[in-house]
């Protein structure tokens, strides 16, 4: 690695260790946040091209740029569309690859020369929203880990949280070739349901649902320990299945006995290097009532913006919504999502994507054109 | 006095025949530059529904259905007449109204209103009848055939008319059919344009209340089975209007012998020669275009969504793009885009951002666009090929070396394929009108008038009055065994 790149991991590593008490909501990080964003904006338009010249066409560089506020956030498309990457990509340790859902040919990527900034951004966060009031807890996984994809943020993040916080009984049940053991996953839920300790469940939201069929299936029920949790991320939409959150919530009552308190869900993406939370059980457990509304640490900031104009909003205004994470150091710290929100005083509330927009008229939608188009194809 | 005044300020948003008593409302404030409206809504029921298909069906049978095709055209005719004057309080409602609830630019919707109510005066009724049927008087009474007997044509007793909402005022062409034909008309307006269909008809009350007693408009929520199902029940024909799911949904419900007319969703597109790119005559095909482009912002199935353009013109195809990007931003300024749900808005700055992205390791393609919002997009291709935007002024440019190989791209798309405008020199307009009929285009338009179709066009490539009519024949030997039965034969 370049000097230039170590020189910048140990400023952000400095700087996370500095502040691993606060969060993305603390007004006394904002001096530093600031100065350390604007010096990885330099460090990331001299080494990384793309980006360099999505800046410029944007009229954006180093010197025109006084405020983080001001970078301009690279939307996420450009994962898939370009290499964005500070370090050579031969030399990277991984790269984390996007489900490609809506085209398999076009994965995004995200390069990683060292996980030393992506496993201090993980950990921190992890043990103070999910499970403050414990050193470790038996950890069950129901999704896939890092052995079976070695690609995916959300494989190796699930691997660390057990590896750091797991018990030695922590399990994982999605396997490479034969998918979730839903049936080892039943009975090692009941015999749980015996002990003292807390149990924490993790996965992706669609994981559950998924599970929760089969619970409803073979008439299955669980109780599991008090203080038991269950943490989900990746959210309900885009699926063939319409489910709600309160369905969902309303069958972790049911079919675990967990309550809607215990319940977290993480916000993510292949993009970032640094997760967002519910901070719903960090809030219960500390006043005894919860929070909703989502959190970050000390070294990400989530601004709204106006998804016409993409300029900030007020708080309370709904609009698309840009994450700035300095954990990101090798691709691009400003990300554009395509998901929806608001700010609260709280944190932010996540609405979902936006996506499938209708259009009010007759013209054809373009997904419609695409599988016209793919239905061709497949003739031909 | 201020009664009055309030009572103005009161917008109807239904219309139902003299009787029938509608107890609860819903009411939806809006503030236009010229005051504040309140649109009325009457909250429905199913039996109410069915009760004003009764009375409708009622009113047909007794009335309209004993009026001659002239006397119908006459009363449009008249009703249209109030709608051309500027000072028409209706019309003037609507002006102001319609920029609020659709977020169109009010200049426009002005325009456009008034160039749409042109198209349905009588001369141009008459003219639809004629396109249509050899003789409008077969709609009066049986008239002789050519073969031999006698045949007279019958609209259905009663249809059911599902509006969308993306153009203001098209809804009123869908219930002037109905009217020709002599049917009973009840329509479901679109929430995003409530207001055309409505006013349209109290206008016909004004006119003649007993014509427009034989029409009903309602608003309610779109996709409210028992509600479809009570007119369904009752109706001999359906058109729908909106997406293939609303299409195909009410295909499904329909009855087994009601007939059932859709107009899906569907893509337009242009090709513009090199002729067209001339030095004393690109200027005007990139205007013509650009208005083309902007017009309802696109949410027309009429509004072209990629134009091929020819290279050799005085004009590169990447030229034309810029200049049309420059022309965009002209009308932007002289009629504002509306503004945009956050979803419409992403939608636009994905497919920038993927050209944009693609165009930095790749010539092929450059995206031009408004600086600060998502107003206009302009995507070059150097290659042809076909897609369809996100609408709301964004548009694909294909360069080619002539026009025709755009044809190949569109024709895989044969079943959405509506408009092409076209700007070419004469001996070309055939040959490449021919080719792109055959590929499935139906209608084909000078550029700079593409979202404006013509009175008695074949909309969606079909027949609208004689895919609803239903025929009688009166073959020739009944007429020769009647002879028969004259008391006075020889």
């Amino acid at each position: 690695m370049r000097p230039e790149s170590n020189k910048i991991i140990e400023e952000i590593l400095h700087y996370i260790n500095r502040f691993a008490g606060a969060d993305s909501l603390s007004s006394e990080t904002d001096e530093a946040f600031n100065e350390l964003a604007l010096q990885l904006f330099r460090f990331q338009f001299q080494w990384n091209q793309p980006f360099k010249k999505y800046c410029q066409a944007r009229r954006k560089s180093p010197l025109t740029v006084t405020k983080w506020q001001d970078i301009p956030p690279l939307p996420f498309q450009a994962f898939k569309e370009l290499t964005l990457s500070c370090e050579p990509v031969e030399e990277a340790q991984a790269v984390f690859m996007t489900s490609g859902s809506t085209n398999p040919e076009k994965k995004g990527r995200h390069y990683h020369p060292t996980f030393r900034v992506w496993d201090a951004s993980m950990a921190m966060p992890f043990h103070r929203y999910v499970m403050p009031d414990q050193e470790k807890m038996t950890i069950y996984v129901i999704s896939p880990a890092e052995d079976v994809n070695q690609n995916s943020s959300l494989a190796r993040y699930l691997s660390m949280a057990v590896q750091r916080y797991g018990r030695e009984d922590s399990a994982f049940f999605f396997h490479k070739e034969s998918g979730l053991d839903m049936e080892d996953l039943a009975t090692r839920l009941k015999n749980c349901q015996m002990r003292d300790e807390p149990l924490l469940l993790m996965g992706a939201t669609f994981s559950y649902v998924h599970f929760l069929d089969y619970c409803r299936e073979h008439n299955l029920r669980f109780q599991l320990p008090k203080g038991s949790r269950i943490f989900d991320t990746g959210g309900l939409k885009g699926q063939s299945r319409e489910v709600t959150a309160e369905e969902l919530y309303g069958g972790f009552q049911e079919f675990f006995h967990v309550k809607r308190e215990l319940c977290i869900n993480m916000y993510g993406m292949t993009e970032l290097c640094s997760q967002m939370y519910d901070r719903t059980i960090e809030t219960y457990l500390s006043q005894g009532k919860p929070v909703f509304d989502k959190i970050g640490p000390a070294w990400i900031r989530t601004q709204i913006l106006n998804s016409d104009t993409l300029e900030p909003l007020p708080d309370g205004e709904t609009g698309i919504i840009a994450h700035y994470d300095l954990a990101n150091w090798n691709s691009s710290l400003a990300i554009l999502t395509e998901d929806i929100g608001y700010k609260t005083q709280h944190g932010f509330v996540l609405l979902g994507r936006a996506k499938g927009s209708e259009s009010r008229g007759c013209s054809i939608a373009i997904d419609q054109m695409m599988q016209a188009n793919s239905k061709v194809d497949e003739r031909i | 006095m201020k009664q009055t005044e309030d009572e103005k300020r009161a917008i109807c948003l239904y219309h139902v025949p003299t009787g029938i008593h509608l107890e609860s409302f819903c009411e939806r404030r809006v503030d236009t530059p010229h005051g504040q409206y309140r649109l009325q809504q009457p909250q429905l029921t199913e039996e109410r529904l069915k009760e004003i298909c009764q009375q409708v069906l009622a009113q047909r049978e007794n009335y309209l259905a004993q009026l001659s095709t002239d006397e119908i055209v006459r009363k449009i005719d008249a009703a249209v007449q109030l709608w051309l004057d500027p000072q028409y309080e209706l019309r003037q409602i609507a002006e102001q109204v319609l920029p609020v609830i659709t977020g169109y630019n009010p200049e426009m919707i002005r325009l456009e209103l008034k160039k749409l109510m042109r198209t349905f005066r009588k001369k141009e009724l008459l003219r639809f009848l004629d396109e249509e049927f050899d003789q409008a008087g077969v709609l009066d009474g049986f008239r002789p055939r050519k073969s031999g007997g006698m045949s007279r044509a019958f609209g259905p007793h009663l249809i059911f008319h599902i509006f969308s909402g993306n153009v203001p005022g098209l809804p009123i062409w869908s219930l002037i059919m109905g009217l020709l034909l002599k049917s009973a008309n009840v329509g479901k307006s679109s929430s995003s344009e409530p207001l055309m269909a409505a006013l349209f008809c109290q206008t016909l009350a004004e006119v003649d209340t007993m014509l427009a007693n034989a029409l009903a408009v309602l608003p309610w929520k779109g996709g409210t089975l028992e509600f479809e199902d009570a007119v369904m029940d009752q109706a001999e024909a359906v058109i729908v209007y909106g997406s293939n799911e609303t299409v195909e949904r009410v295909r499904e419900r329909a009855r087994s012998h009601t007939q059932v007319l859709s107009y899906g969703h569907k893509v337009s597109f242009a090709m513009i020669g090199r002729e067209a790119l001339s030095t004393d005559r690109f200027y005007d095909t990139v205007h013509r275009f650009a208005e083309d482009v902007s017009v309802y912002d696109q949410q027309s199935c009429l509004s072209p969504q990629s134009v091929f353009v020819e290279e050799g013109g005085a004009l590169s195809a990447q030229q034309f793009a810029q200049m049309l990007g420059a022309e965009l931003q002209r009308y932007q300024e002289k009629r504002p885009r509306a503004k945009l749900t956050d979803a419409e808005s992403l939608a636009i700055r994905t497919v920038r951002n993927q050209y944009e992205f693609a165009s930095m390791n790749d010539q092929q393609v450059a995206v031009y666009a408004s600086k600060t919002g998502t107003e206009w997009t302009v995507i070059y291709h150097a290659q042809p090929g076909f897609e369809a935007s996100p609408l709301n002024r964004t548009v694909h440019v294909y360069a080619c070396q002539t026009v025709e190989e755009g044809i190949q791209h569109v024709k895989r798309y044969r079943e959405y394929l509506q408009s092409a405008g076209l700007a070419v020199g004469p001996e070309r307009l055939l040959q490449i009108a021919a080719r792109l009929g055959e590929a499935g285009v139906n209608r084909i338009t000078a550029i700079g008038q593409m979202t404006r179709a013509q009175a008695g066009w074949h909309h969606d490539g079909r027949f609208n009055l004689l895919d609803l009519v239903r025929w009688t024949d009166i073959e020739g030997s009944a007429e020769n065994l009647a002879e028969l039965y004259d008391p006075d034969v020889e």
